[in-house]
């Protein structure tokens, strides 16, 4: 039943590893060894926090059978919000900074009573919010570029680094490892697993899938204000253009992770590999000079196949479940489609 | 659902609906708009603008409302448009081809990137939402990729005859006998009135249209009853396609140019549209009238707001609210059918079928 330390040893995993390994390498031949000097490395994996957490934050609500496409606006209100806090109202740095996390899980906590009360698809909630906080991100800082330092003892921490790696980093890393624990270790973790793998089944055996669903907005929202405090920590400025790209990777993550799409399981390493995936295209768009656009086409494709492919891990699935070998949740939420 | 209402008065049953609702709101508005702000009834520079997008929005609710009527979503519906809209523009720009020959190679574009999502969607059984999502991904990278590849300076701007005509005329210039059209009415209103009408004739005459439904209320049942559920999703999505290209054809022709920000604004308003209106979520129900109802009001509001001097801001904060106001309202009238059932724990319909309450 412990997917998730499992499932590092499934094929998807090794396969995701192997693609990390061989377009780092692939990265540094073509960039001369460019790519692994220190200030490149460091570059790397700050702006891997990032993708990491948001990957993670669209996984925690996937596990239910939910999503949240307010990620990136949660992830650019939230930090305006602290901006406009510490630049104008004279919040002290760290306070507004960290108030990111609170309005994050305050958000997600809105669109997942949303979500209950309404009954309505998680998605079309999470437009309605990602409307009105772009709007109020707008609101709050226009045209403007919010300077980072504002909150320099903040922006310290974003170039601060442990045994050469940066800390904003450690924290996304940190932040995995809570999540993995907390699905595989904790009651409200297995839960969320049954109220995503099988709703009916969930509610028969006592399970509130209604608490299911705002617990897991909750931590979406709170995940996006942890992206958004990292954001704080390592952008030179907050204004209206935060967030606006994260839709795509909070996906690409989980999707090319090996979530199941239809609730019921999670992927943390997955979703961690396939966020360095995604920071590797994006690398080496850089180091090929193309357009941004064209990191979204490759991304976009790529998810676009892992979906067509899992018409072809449902069959797997089935076939496995016919010779029972391990009960893990997703085989049966897949053969049940 | 819909022969249940059938047997209701007509006149309960035109008041019962959101489509009464919206028509008294924008009526009310128009009047507000109008008393506080003379400048509103100002046929070229107010309404004839309000009728254009009005017009364009509509074929885009319409497009939303096509996979909505099978319980489907199209979450590509903006990047379809851009799509579609792009292989117009290549027509005109690079190959040359009169208006008309280039509509369709653009409206064939929009349905078969349209089909192809359905064809995902009925072939693996992934939810539609997260098919179309992928599917607005990859449009959303391959597009202004194409457009920089193709065309200089990111656009399409070479303009066959008659885009103009379409896009930018209004009745005014088309005169009989001395006496010459409004300039607040655009031509642009005629080709969305054509494309409604079909739809709804598609939706409430045709077996085409009842099947749809069908699979959109009960796909277990559709199927059973021999309807060949997995060709009419295909239909759906390929029609909705069809139709955003149609929608991003429209923009387009009033802005003047092809560009692969064509459809950037559109998914919000998709929804907004049909779920005003009446369009369940759930499926097979529609409202071809109240789609345009919804999108009227939106559209008003914004227009009203633009007047008032009120920021483009606020007016995202009123949409979403208002969409959040009318899922509100969807739940309600869903709960009202379902009366007889006394709890209802979930909408999801397996749960009322199985669940023993």
């Amino acid at each position: 039943m412990n997917r998730s330390a499992a499932s590092f040893f499934t094929s998807q995993n090794f396969t995701l590893f192997a693609i990390v390994i061989v377009g780092a390498a692939a990265l540094g031949v073509t960039s001369h060894g460019g790519f692994f000097d220190s200030i490149s490395v460091t570059t790397f994996f700050t702006f891997l926090a990032v993708p990491i957490l948001i990957g993670l934050a669209q996984m925690v609500t996937l596990a239910v059978g939910q999503l949240n496409l307010a990620v990136g606006s949660i992830g650019g209100f939230t930090s305006c919000l602290a901006g406009v806090l510490i630049s104008s109202l004279g919040v002290s740095p760290w306070v507004g900074a960290l108030s990111c996390l609170v309005v994050g899980a305050v958000v997600g906590l809105i669109n997942g009573s949303l979500v209950v009360f309404t009954r309505i698809n998680g998605f079309i909630v999470t437009l309605a919010t990602m409307t009105i906080l772009l709007g109020a991100q707008y609101g709050l800082v226009g045209t403007r570029t919010i300077s980072s330092t504002k909150w320099e003892s903040v922006y310290a921490l974003g170039r601060a680094s442990l045994l050469g790696i940066p800390v904003i980093f450690w924290i996304a890393i940190a932040m995995a490892i809570v999540l993995r624990l907390a699905f595989s270790h904790t009651v409200t973790g297995r839960h969320l697993l049954a109220s995503g793998g099988n709703p009916i089944a969930a509610g028969l055996a006592g399970i509130s899938n209604d608490r299911s669903v705002v617990i897991a907005h909750t931590v979406s929202g709170l995940l996006c204000g942890v992206a958004s405090f990292v954001s704080l920590a390592s952008l030179s400025g907050v204004n209206q253009s935060v967030g606006g790209d994260w839709l795509l990777s909070s996906f690409a993550a989980p999707i090319i992770g090996g979530v199941a799409l239809t609730g019921g399981s999670v992927a943390i390493f997955g979703t961690v590999l396939a966020a360095t995936i995604v920071r590797l295209v994006d690398s080496a768009r850089a180091e090929l000079q193309l357009a941004p656009s064209w990191v979204n086409f490759v991304v976009g494709a790529v998810v676009l196949g892992t979906v067509a492919l899992g018409r072809f891990r449902a069959v797997r699935a089935a076939r496995r479940i016919k010779q029972p070998v391990a009960g893990s949740s997703v085989t049966i939420v897949e053969s049940a489609q | 659902m819909t022969p249940e209402t059938q047997q209701h008065g007509v006149v309960r049953r035109v008041i019962a609906t959101p489509r009464f609702f919206l028509a008294i709101v924008i009526i009310a508005l128009v009047i507000f708009f109008g008393s506080v702000k003379p400048a509103f009834f100002s046929g070229p520079f107010v309404i004839a603008p309000l009728l254009t997008s009005v017009a364009i929005f509509t074929v885009v609710g319409l497009a939303q409302m096509m996979v909505l009527s099978i319980g489907h979503m199209n979450l590509a519906v903006g990047q379809m448009a851009s799509f579609g809209a792009m292989f117009m523009g290549m027509s005109y720009d690079l190959w040359k081809l009169p208006l008309l020959v280039g509509l369709g190679i653009g409206l064939v574009a929009g349905a078969a990137v349209g089909g192809l999502s359905g064809w995902l969607v009925a072939r693996t059984g992934v939810n539609s939402f997260i098919v179309t999502l992928a599917m607005s991904f990859a449009l959303i990278g391959l597009v202004p990729t194409a457009y920089s590849a193709l065309a200089t300076g990111s656009a399409f701007i070479a303009k066959p005859s008659g885009l103009d005509v379409i896009g930018r005329d209004s009745f005014a210039s088309f005169c009989f006998a001395g006496y010459c059209g409004p300039n607040a009415i655009p031509i642009i209103v005629v080709p969305a009135i054509v494309v409604m009408l079909i739809v709804g004739y598609l939706y409430a005459r045709t077996r085409l249209g009842r099947e749809l439904l069908m699979t959109g209320s009960n796909v277990k049942a559709a199927t059973l009853s021999g309807i060949p559920t997995g060709r009419r999703i295909v239909l759906a999505h390929a029609l909705s396609g069809l139709l955003a290209a149609l929608a991003g054809f429209f923009l387009a022709s009033s802005t003047g140019s092809f560009t692969p920000g064509i459809g950037d604004e559109f998914m919000l308003q998709s929804f907004v549209g049909p779920i005003l209106g009446g369009t369940l979520l759930a499926g097979g129900y529609i409202s071809v009238s109240g789609t345009f109802l919804g999108i009227v009001l939106t559209l008003l509001i914004r227009k009203g707001l633009d007047l008032f001097g009120v920021g483009i801001e606020t007016l995202n904060v009123l949409l979403g609210l208002i969409l959040i106001i009318a899922l509100s309202t969807d739940r309600i009238r869903l709960l009202a059918r379902r009366r007889s059932v006394k709890r209802v724990q979930q909408t999801d319909a397996l749960l009322i079928e199985g669940n023993p309450l």
